[in-house]
């Protein structure tokens, strides 16, 4: 009888075990048991940072691999041939980076809820129904059609697994541990996912659905003075006018606008960024002290930690380059080598349209196409949710491509059905370009890799040792009539769809422009006598100028220069607006706190500086007034998009009484200069407030409240930063986005020399000293030297550790 | 003394198992440890709970002190615990308490017997 004693104390044991050995999705609760186990849990992921040599055996190598790490934890490969170089680039990248390179490729795949739970179920299904594992798919296809790289991707894939199968519990990275999960193998598809969610974050919209109904909404005159195709701004990209005198492929005429009998209702995708940009130029020789040119390079993206790129050095007998990566996908993707330099800023270009699609019933089987009903194709999605039962979605294609919105997702209306057709659906061969890129020689060399590149467009800034400077603006275009792309286009006839694409050598280019650089910054591409149409969702209007100005006024350019250029904060939005806002402003009638802005104001010299309360006070009137503004598209309870920045300032200055600026929800009937003096109010007032809550005085790198989100976003995992500079300004950082990596490259003869540094740290754990250490030199404008050589011999004196990855036996 | 005993006892062998295998083999060393001693129940308990507790206490301690605090501050912050010294605190009862009622089941088994 005594024994059944033991069974209570028995019981509590195993069900201790049982609770803490398991993990909940909501609330979030790791396994506390292995979580917190100090030999195997999180604590296993601090780490000291002391540098500390290895000497590894791998299998699947077939010679040596040395790899140096210098202070910046930058790692130094160089390998006996090409397949172990990028082998040795996926095992390297996944001791730093493993959990968010599946993360990434899970969240495009659309495979989030397998990890979070039921929370992330829609977001899953939009990637499906947009069709992210369609599009990786094809550009998995035509990856592996080709020998070279498809040898390429297989080694780097080799090489992620090869650390994968390494690793027990305690060496998973800390996200695994925190969210209660295993890495799963890497596989090409999943480096193929990566470079389509890149392609997501460029170059994909919803503009069309939203130009659509503003069209219904205000007709077509309003829709030009509120989203017109070519902001009345100067500086294109390519400004030759009469040079584009080729024969275009289909002839130009324009596609009539289908416009729906309804309002499209739909619940809008999230609105793309515009925060997202970049900047790159190339300055040539004629205009630098050392009569080389010098390469810049910075590219505007959401900031997160990990960071979104990687910095790495590969070296094989074929190749020696460096830049930053992107992890998941092999090769360097911005960066340059012993010839040449290159770097690319987003090209803004629509290559996303919307179909209209008429179904012959609910079923969704049958479609209408020029008169005859076509079958559609069904594609059965799964999604395993954590916590969860599995979840099934039919997803119905067309030959256009997903329906992406019906009655079954976002949809409001039964009628309703749009396909959506997008470039980056199409095969493509990026990683070819990239492999080309890598080991070009010359303008040739560079010219010849962007011919394999087709999404998401980029302009491409090159410039080389020999002393040529060229800007290319590469993609796959559709060779679009007036029009085409601007709106919902009708699905049911073929007439409106692509026709053909814009040959590569009738994409806009440049090379040696007399002016002495090239420079984009995601304005608008080219002067009007370019034939194709060409359309975007925001071409950029600011920045672009600057740069110019800047570098036409330059002579002996040093990298330094450069530098400063790069983290240039004056803002070319104030100086044309402020002197329009100002006299709207009755300062009779102003408080104490209003004159006190409005005398910081008129004072500012417009450099959005880290110190400066004006940019504050600046910012903060402007975040009143826009959406005063534009409360029309907010009351409207239609998805659609704002005017441009420019387009607005331009309105308060020609236009002073046009119908936008009457409020909606008031009785009286309001003009700009009503606006100004009420959103100048709100300003000043929510800055006070601010003060309040902070007490301190309202200084604008305090007042942006910058931060950079580890991709959980989870508050202890992300970091906040204090930097100046905004969206309009070189120095393109805003809350959330802004400069992703800052690279300068002087080709010179005597040796290339480089310069760069990332808003974040080359280790993705955030318990390694390396995590977020090149935060602080980022923003204080600081570079890092990249100690670019050819042999592991000259790196010696940076030295900090060397892994010696060799073939297992 | 038999209660040191037991729980230096537990805590060596629970050292050794951990560094080979998985957190919940603590509880085998925990029962060995209560079965070997044959302690009366509470005394059991306490030695398992404190063997293990301190096992883990001062190893995350070591590792934080190691590191300087660079991992601990987050994952507490992470936590409703916020603070580092709930988090070790959380660290010591996760594995303290399965060992406790693991030793306090060993030693009743030897005593029924």
């Amino acid at each position: 009888m005594k024994t059944l004693r033991v069974i209570g104390p028995l019981l509590i044991t195993i069900g201790l075990l049982y609770f803490l050995n398991r993990g909940w999705t909501s609330p979030p609760i790791p396994p506390l048991g292995q979580f917190l186990d100090p030999f195997h849990g999180f604590w296993q992921n601090a780490e000291t940072g002391k540098p500390e040599n290895r000497d590894l055996s791998i299998p699947g190598l077939s010679a040596a691999v040395t790899v140096i790490y210098d202070s910046a934890r930058i790692p130094h490969l160089f390998a006996q041939n090409d397949e172990d170089l990028y082998f040795a680039q996926g095992y390297i990248t996944a001791i730093d980076r493993l959990w968010q390179m599946e993360f990434q490729t899970h969240a495009a795949a659309g495979r989030v809820s397998e990890i979070i739970g039921p929370a992330a179920l829609d977001y899953d299904r939009r990637q499906r129904r947009l069709g992210m594992v369609f599009g990786a798919q094809n550009g998995l296809a035509s990856m592996e059609k080709d020998p070279i790289s498809k040898s390429i991707v297989d080694a780097y894939t080799a090489g992620i697994n090869a650390y994968i199968q390494k690793l027990s519990y305690e060496d998973f990275p800390l996200e695994f541990k925190l969210l209660g999960y295993a890495p799963e193998p890497w596989s090409n598809l999943k480096s193929a996912l990566l470079l389509k969610s890149m392609a997501q974050t460029l170059n994909m919209s919803d503009k069309d659905l939203e130009m659509t109904n503003a069209l219904k909404l205000f007709g077509k005159e309003t829709l030009d003075i509120l989203y017109p195709d070519q902001e009345k701004v100067g500086d294109p990209i390519v400004d030759q006018p009469g040079r584009w005198n080729f024969k275009t492929v289909l002839p130009l005429d324009s596609v009539p606008m289908a416009t729906p009998k309804e309002l499209i209702a739909y619940q809008p995708l999230e609105k793309s960024s515009h925060d997202v940009g970049s900047n790159n130029w190339a300055a040539s020789g004629k205009k630098t002290a050392s009569g080389s040119p010098i390469l810049c390079s910075d590219p505007h993206l959401n900031l997160s930690l990990p960071s979104i790129w990687y910095a790495i050095h590969l070296n094989s007998p074929t190749v020696n380059t460096m830049g930053v990566s992107l992890p998941g996908s092999p090769a360097v993707i911005i960066g340059f080598n012993d010839s040449i330099a290159w770097g690319m800023t987003n090209a803004q270009r629509d290559l996303v349209d919307w179909y209209q699609i008429e179904f012959k019933d609910k079923t969704m089987n049958e479609y209408l196409t020029d008169g005859t009903w076509k079958p559609s194709r069904k594609v059965v999605e799964k999604f395993e949710v954590k916590g969860n039962k599995v979840f099934y979605d039919t997803v119905t294609y067309t030959h256009h491509g997903p329906v992406t919105f019906d009655a079954n997702f976002h949809g409001q209306s039964e009628r309703a059905h749009f396909a959506f057709r997008w470039i980056a659906h199409d095969p493509s061969q990026e990683v070819i370009t990239f492999y080309k890129m890598n080991r070009a020689k010359n303008h040739a060399g560079y010219m010849d890799a962007l011919d394999y590149y087709s999404s998401p467009a980029q302009n491409f800034v090159f410039a080389s040792v020999q002393g040529d400077i060229a800007m290319r603006i590469q993609g796959k275009y559709p060779a679009r009539r007036k029009n085409e792309g601007r709106f919902v286009l009708d699905g049911t006839r073929t007439s409106t769809e692509w026709k053909a694409f814009i040959p590569n050598e009738q994409n806009v280019m440049d090379k040696n422009p007399a002016r002495g650089f090239v420079s984009s910054a995601n304005q608008y591409p080219v002067d009007a006598t370019y034939p194709y149409y060409v359309t975007g969702s925001s071409f950029e209007a600011y920045r672009n100028r600057r740069i110019n100005q800047v570098l036409t006024g330059s002579e002996n350019i040093t990298p330094p220069d450069m530098m400063r250029l790069q983290n240039d904060n004056f803002s070319v939005k104030a100086a044309e607006s402020l002197p329009v806002f100002l006299p709207h402003l009755d300062v009779v009638k102003m408080n104490d706190t209003e004159k006190y802005a409005y005398n910081a104001l008129i004072t500012w010299d417009l450099n959005n500086r880290v110190d400066s309360e004006a940019a504050a006070y600046y910012e903060a009137w402007w975040r009143a007034l826009f959406p005063m503004i534009w409360d029309e598209m907010d009351s409207a309870h239609i998805a659609m998009q704002d005017p441009t920045t420019f387009t607005t300032i331009q309105l308060i200055k020609e236009k002073p009484d046009f119908s936008f600026f009457d409020m909606v929800a008031t009785p009286g009937k309001e003009t700009a200069t009503d606006l100004l003096r009420k959103s100048f109010s709100a300003g000043v007032a929510a800055i006070e407030a601010w003060k309040v809550k902070k007490g301190m005085q309202p200084q604008w790198g305090a007042y942006k409240d910058a931060v950079i989100n580890h991709l959980l976003r989870q508050e202890a995992l992300s970091t906040y930063v204090t930097h100046g500079g905004n969206r309009e300004s070189v120095n393109a950082h805003s809350r959330t986005h802004g400069p992703s990596w800052r690279m300068v490259v002087s080709l010179e003869k005597s040796g290339v020399k480089a310069w760069g540094v990332y808003p974040g740290g080359q280790s993705g754990n955030p318990g390694s000293p390396y995590y977020h250490n090149m935060i602080e030199p980022w923003s204080m404008a600081r570079y890092y030297t990249l100690h670019f050589t050819s042999s592991p011999q000259a790196l010696s004196g940076f030295q900090i550790s060397s892994t010696q990855l060799s073939p297992s036996k | 003394m038999n209660f040191l005993k037991q729980a230096v006892f537990t805590a060596a062998l629970c050292l050794i198992l951990q560094y080979f295998l998985p957190w919940w083999t603590l509880v085998i060393g925990a029962f060995a440890g209560g079965y070997w001693f044959g302690n009366k129940g509470f005394i059991s308990f306490l030695a398992g709970f404190v063997g293990v507790g301190l096992l883990w206490f001062l190893t995350a301690l070591y590792i934080d002190v190691q590191t300087q605090s660079i991992l601990t501050e987050k994952i507490a912050r992470l936590f409703p615990t916020k603070t580092p010294a709930l988090l070790f605190l959380l660290t010591s009862l996760v594995g303290g308490l399965p060992a406790g009622f693991a030793a306090l089941t060993g030693s009743i088994l030897k005593s029924s017997r």
